[in-house]
């Protein structure tokens, strides 16, 4: 190697550092002074906002009066292409009212490791009883604390919690849906 | 997923006659029989008509009030001038009425018809709920089906619907929704045509038209599950069912009932590891395609939460739940301490399979023929009744031959409870086969559905008078002979044995009316007659004197072929043929050195001499006629229990070895008219259970011997090859239907 090669390439290393290094400098320096927006969100402590129709975990909704949408049909389950609902129905009683009309779900459990957020369980539901929200946070530390059980999926009830259940009859279950 | 079509008949069951029309169905050209119903003629042509109140099984023409079925129809004509136009009748017609006839053609894709079953659905739909998500029927609703087929895509009536209270309580087991009901009258036809308690009925008129008792008392029938399947919609549910599960949530397995000895073939619904419901499979010979509730709605012992499912030892009188390592040890040391004195007893709810490895286990590795899978009161040779004499054991005829007979003798049995298949068929031949049925019993049962009912000749004669009875029908027929049957020198020596009854002697021993005697004689003295003989004969003292009574009219009217001495419980006749019997091996070869029977086991096991007893499945305690025997018997001997639950018998056990029940492994069963059928393995085994052939394979080997199986099949076919009367039945050849041995 002769002696001008030999200079020719530490000056280039000196200025490939530099360059660098100098790309480092500019951005720190940005930062610390807040000249520009910064795209890295400080996740957890800041969050993004989601887009608008996000599909994320799922949320059994209630209607204002405090029942349960879920009338327990399994529609949902048998629309899931990844076949991870699992659906059992019981009957209601004038005592024990969960939703209007008949039926209600017991039991309603998604294996969310199976589950591909297709949406397609919201799309069958004919009450609007299962959406899809925005809480993508699914991570956990065991297989089964993947079943996520009817408990987990439900809506908070609202404060005045159920309206007296021999006020909805079968008749104007139309009426108690709104 | 559950399949659910309207009727699971095929069209060929309605062939009429060998006189065949040209029809031609949407221009495809076809042979149909004559007077064929337009809907079964055009699927001779591949054409679906779409339909709802129509099903070949009940009497046709006078129902034709859903309006589904509509078709064009166009029939050659001649002009005055002598030429042949194709005229089209003006309006559409109702294909299930409308019987073929030559030239005839039909058009079921018109615009008018598409047009017309839009409006008949729109009526239809007008009244009723859109409850489809909540509805049970909702995934295999034929309403369903049709209105998303050839239904409008909208309601145009946004009046307030009728209403009425949900889940109405028919009976104990089907609830009614009356807003979903579309008027068919396939649910009242059903208890007019079939099962004959002609229970259900219509109430009102148009838009209030409900289904109902007269009365609006409860529905009592033996068949009132058939309605729920029959009903098009989800009017008539299952009270069991009811919000189980949705059809796509199911899986479906075939199988066999296994509640009595007829063997309806069942589809087994299940999810997960439990059974949901049971419903119909079509079989033309056995059960058509009903089943009796019974079957329906008896199977919560598969699921029941009082399942056995570990083997339990009795230690200081407590049951505790044992591996089965050390319940085999335990078995196997207390099978050598007794050295072969050990009875078996019971089997007649196991299959073939268990029962072949059962007497296996006892005849080669025991070396006992203490075996015996029958509880009742006779315990005599099985050749004694009917084989010595006439060469067959239970049944003469085939449950599907007794459509065929003239007249039917149904003697000493409540036939819709002892055997309900064979009550349909009875049923049948009498309806609409034009047999007249003659009863004849102790009693009469208050139940709705009974023989009584449409019987020509009822005779309830005194208890133990059936020797009497017989032989004073005996003496009319032959030494009166109000008939006039041919004397041949044979029966010369019967007309003595006859002589002796005069019919007012007898009319006075039996308290029975002279008239309705002689009525009967004369009805039996047409042939064909078949002899159905149930509980009150086969568990009477005089058993065998009946049958030879029996069997004499049999012979003097040329029926020898034609008593029916059914079994009651599902492989009772699986248990004779496979030698669970003291003087039988497999395929009634005798043994040279017979064993005890049940009540022999029984006696010796109460008194010390037989030390250990294995109960298969026998609910001895529950059923056997002598009760304190049983219980001196079983609080003596070391007792071996196979079963499901914790029954009576069970807890007299010393050990008690948990089996799997039908819908947990596979297998044969023989119904009462030796007809092997096999059953498939619906979900797996609930917790530490096995199938009783694998207990006796198991505890085989522990003991020295190795029996080659490794699955219920690897059975079936060692059966083929070593009982005679079971050659050729292997696992396929049965098929769907099942073969009847000795057929
Ligand atoms: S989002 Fe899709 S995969 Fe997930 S539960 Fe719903 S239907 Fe099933
Ligand atoms: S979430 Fe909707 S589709 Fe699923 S069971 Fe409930 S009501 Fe039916
Ligand atoms: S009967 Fe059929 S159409 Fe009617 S609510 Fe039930 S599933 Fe729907
Ligand atoms: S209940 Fe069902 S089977 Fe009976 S008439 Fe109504 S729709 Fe027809
Ligand atoms: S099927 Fe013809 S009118 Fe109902």
């Amino acid at each position: 190697m002769s002696l001008g090669t030999f200079l020719k390439s530490t000056i280039d290393g000196a200025n490939a550092l530099r360059t660098g290094f100098g790309i480092t400098f500019r951005h720190y320096a940005e930062q610390q002074l807040k000249t520009k927006p910064v795209d890295t969100i400080q996740y957890p402590e800041e969050r993004r906002e989601q887009y608008p129709r996000t599909r994320w975990r799922h949320v059994l909704t209630r209607y204002d009066n405090g029942l349960e949408k879920c009338i327990g049909c399994s529609l949902c389950a048998g629309a899931c292409p990844a076949r991870c609902i699992y659906v059992q129905a019981a009957e209601n009683t004038d005592e024990q009212r969960f939703s209007p009309g008949e039926r209600y779900a017991a039991k309603y459990e998604i294996n969310m490791l199976r589950c591909i957020f297709c949406g397609f369980c919201q799309d069958a539901c004919p009450t609007g009883a299962i959406v899809l929200r925005k809480d993508f946070e699914l991570s956990d530390y065991t297989r089964e604390d993947f079943l996520y059980t009817k408990e987990m999926f439900l809506e908070a009830a609202p404060m005045e919690t159920m309206i007296p259940a021999s006020t909805i009859g079968a008749m104007n279950r139309e009426n108690a849906a709104k | 997923m559950s399949d659910h079509r309207l009727t699971q008949t095929e069209a060929s069951l309605n062939v009429t006659g060998a006189d065949l029309v040209n029809i031609k169905v949407n221009g495809i050209a076809v042979k149909v029989p004559k007077g064929e119903n337009v809907i079964e003629a055009a699927k001779r042509a591949g054409v679906d008509i779409p339909y709802f109140c129509y099903h070949p099984r009940l009497s046709k023409g006078d129902a034709a009030n859903c309006r589904m079925c509509l078709v064009e129809v166009a029939m050659p004509r001649k002009n005055p001038d002598g030429t042949e136009v194709i005229a089209k009748m003006p309006k559409p017609q109702t294909g299930c009425t409308l019987p073929a006839a030559e030239g005839m053609e039909i058009q079921t894709e018109t615009p008018a018809i598409a047009r017309d079953r839009k409006g008949v659905l729109e009526f239809l739909l007008i009244n009723h709920p859109l409850d489809c998500p909540v509805c049970d029927r909702g995934g295999e609703c034929p309403l369903q089906n049709n209105t998303l087929f050839y239904g409008p895509e909208t309601s145009r009536y946004i009046e307030e619907k009728r209403h009425f209270p949900k889940a109405y309580p028919l009976s104990e087991q089907v609830v009614f929704d009356r807003e979903r009901c579309i008027h068919c009258a396939r649910c009242t036809r059903f208890t007019e045509d079939i099962s004959g308690d002609a229970q259900l009925g219509f109430l009102k008129r148009g838009a209030d038209l409900e289904v109902g008792t007269y009365a609006q008392t409860s529905f009592k029938s033996k068949f009132s599950g058939n309605v729920i399947e029959l009903c098009p919609v989800g009017a008539l549910l299952s009270r069991t069912y009811r919000f189980k599960a949705r059809p796509w949530d199911l899986h479906t397995q075939k199988s066999i009932c296994s509640q009595c000895s007829n063997g309806c073939n069942i589809k087994v619904d299940y999810r997960l590891n439990s059974l949901q419901r049971i419903n119909a499979r079509l079989n033309e010979e056995v059960n058509e395609e009903w089943t009796c509730d019974r079957g329906k709605f008896g199977h919560e012992y598969v699921n029941s939460p009082n399942r056995l499912t570990k083997p339990l030892i009795k230690k200081d009188g407590e049951f505790v739940p044992v591996e089965w390592s050390e319940a085999y040890r335990l078995l196997a040391a207390k099978l050598k301490e007794a050295n072969g004195n050990v009875g078996g007893i019971g089997g007649y709810r196991n299959t073939n399979e268990d029962l072949f490895v059962f007497q296996k286990f006892f005849r080669e590795v025991l070396k006992s023929n203490h075996l015996d899978s029958r509880i009742g009161r006779y315990g005599d040779s099985i050749t004694k009744p009917l084989f010595e004499r006439f060469g067959y054991y239970t049944m003469g005829n085939a449950i599907s031959e007794l459509e065929t007979m003239k007249t039917i003798f149904v003697l000493g049995a409540s036939l819709a409870d002892e055997q309900p298949i064979l009550f349909l068929r009875v049923r049948k031949a009498w309806r609409f086969k034009g047999a007249s049925v003659i009863h004849a019993n102790t009693f009469d049962t208050v139940d709705t559905t009974k023989v009584s009912d449409f019987a020509a000749a009822n005779l309830i004669y005194k208890p133990g008078t059936e020797i009497t009875l017989l032989y004073g029908l005996l003496n009319l027929l032959l030494v009166d002979n109000t008939n006039s049957i041919e004397i041949t020198p044979q029966m010369t020596s019967l007309m003595k044995a006859a002589g002796e009854y005069p019919l007012e002697k007898v009319a006075e021993i039996t308290g029975l009316d002279p008239k309705e005697i002689l009525k009967t004689a004369k009805l039996m003295a047409t042939s064909p007659t078949a002899f159905i003989v149930g509980d009150t004969v086969t568990e009477s003292p005089d058993y065998l004197a009946i049958m030879q009574a029996l069997g004499d009219i049999a012979v003097a009217t040329g029926n020898e072929k034609n008593i029916n001495v059914p079994v009651r419980e599902v492989n009772s006749q699986g248990a004779l043929e496979l030698g669970i019997l003291p003087d039988f091996a497999p395929g009634f070869v005798s043994v040279s050195d017979p064993g005890a029977n049940t009540h022999q086991m029984l006696t010796s096991a109460a008194n010390g001499t037989l030390p250990m007893l294995w109960v298969l499945g026998a609910k001895l305690a529950e059923k056997y006629p002598d009760r304190e025997l049983v219980q001196a018997a079983l609080s003596t001997a070391f007792v071996v229990v196979s079963e499901l639950e914790m029954t009576e018998t069970a807890q007299y056990a010393d050990l008690i070895l948990p089996a799997a029940s039908f819908a947990e492994k596979d297998g044969t069963f023989t119904n009462c008219e030796g007809r092997v059928q096999r059953i498939y393995k619906a979900f797996d085994i609930l917790g530490d259970v096995k199938p009783d052939w694998l207990i006796f394979t198991e505890i085989a080997s522990q003991m020295g011997t190795n029996f080659p199986y490794f699955s219920a099949r690897d059975i079936t076919l060692d059966l083929s090859k070593s009982v005679p009367s079971f050659t050729g039945i292997t696992p396929k050849s049965l098929g769907d239907s099942g073969i009847r041995l000795r057929n």
